[in-house]
């Protein structure tokens, strides 16, 4: 049997749609296999198989103008349903704390919670662990993204600790702010496959935990400045 | 006197700890709907019961934190003390 993970942030776009992408691809390839499933997909609908990873399936939203479309019992049945077919069933919840996101728990066995160190996602975060410990989803995991390390040590962000310390949750993964991000976006690809991205390996690091392995957090390196940057681009080149 | 020690991060508090300690009241309002007021308020009583068996102590200079852990959550005051004067009688 399977696992219903809920990957939920309170306030949107904080890269929680990344995350769920890229944490789905990353434990499809460590072998194992994976459905992802949008807030609001509905029973009889077809999985899509990712072409490159047989392992990945996708679920896309139910493409539908009833906003509650797929009642909580409809998506309890369907993760139910596909815990039997997969090792790990990722739901990527809806921003907000209103019906979709509580659909989007119903049916999970665990929840991730994604922030960055900003005060409004901290905030949102701290609601939406109130919600998921209401619901007795068992304590949540945390992801700390989009970290700037230069900020952080100038004092001019807050801290993977100091986020912590606000909200006392376990953390699973700190994920820097990696302009790789939006190239893969673009690609349409998950970072996970550009070996390049710190980014990417923040999140294969993630789904390892997630996997039970313990993973030591690395210190962030910095990124690199303009001029680096600059003769970089005589140095290699991306087909 | 602002301006160097602006440029040297010498007085201005760092925007960081001035978030967390945004968050930090933000986060006991949404959880105990505890105004900034109210906690105020409940200082200016701390010190008063306090002052009652203590040396007199300044509601202002009270600190109340409320932390999450991991069951429950903490109320933390750090409270100064003056003092006590030896007994000379």
């Amino acid at each position: 049997m399977g696992r219903g993970i809920t990957i939920t942030s309170g306030k949107g776009g904080v890269g929680k749609t990344t995350t769920t992408a890229n944490l789905g691809t990353a434990l499809a390839l460590q072998g194992g296999r994976v459905a992802v499933v949008e807030g609001r997909a509905r029973l009889r609908q077809a999985l899509i198989k990712d072409k490159r990873l047989p392992e990945l399936c996708l679920l896309p939203a139910a493409q539908t103008r009833d906003k509650d479309a797929g009642s909580r019992e409809q998506m309890i049945d369907l993760t139910a349903q596909l815990r039997r077919e997969f090792d790990f069933v990722l739901i990527d919840s809806p921003a907000g704390i209103e019906n979709g996101f509580r659909n989007a728990i119903a049916g999970a066995d665990e929840v991730i919670i994604v922030t960055t160190p900003e005060v409004s996602a901290v905030r949102d975060a701290d609601r939406i662990i109130g919600l998921v410990e209401a619901a007795e989803k068992g304590p949540p995991n945390l992801v700390v993204n989009r970290i700037k390390p230069r900020l952080v040590n100038r004092g001019e962000m807050l801290s993977v600790e100091d986020v912590l310390e606000l909200l006392a949750i376990t953390l699973i993964g700190i994920v820097p702010d990696d302009e790789s991000i939006v190239t893969s976006t673009n690609r349409g690809e998950a970072a996970v496959y550009d070996h390049q991205s710190q980014a990417g390996r923040a999140f294969l690091d993630v789904a390892r935990r997630l996997r039970g392995e313990d993973v030591p957090f690395p210190v962030l390196q910095e990124q690199q400045g303009v001029l680096e940057r600059f003769f970089g681009i005589f140095g290699r080149r991306r087909s | 006197m602002g301006f160097f020690e602006n440029l040297f991060g010498g007085r201005r508090d760092r925007s960081a700890s001035v978030a967390k300690q945004r968050l930090m009241m933000v986060l006991v309002d949404d959880r105990y709907k505890l105004t900034p007021e109210t906690l105020e308020q409940m200082k200016v009583e701390i010190a008063e019961v306090l002052s009652r068996y203590l040396p007199p102590v300044d509601a202002e200079q009270i600190e109340v934190k409320i932390l999450r852990g991991e069951a429950t959550d903490y109320l933390k005051a750090d409270i100064p003390l003056k003092r006590g004067q030896p007994d000379m009688g």
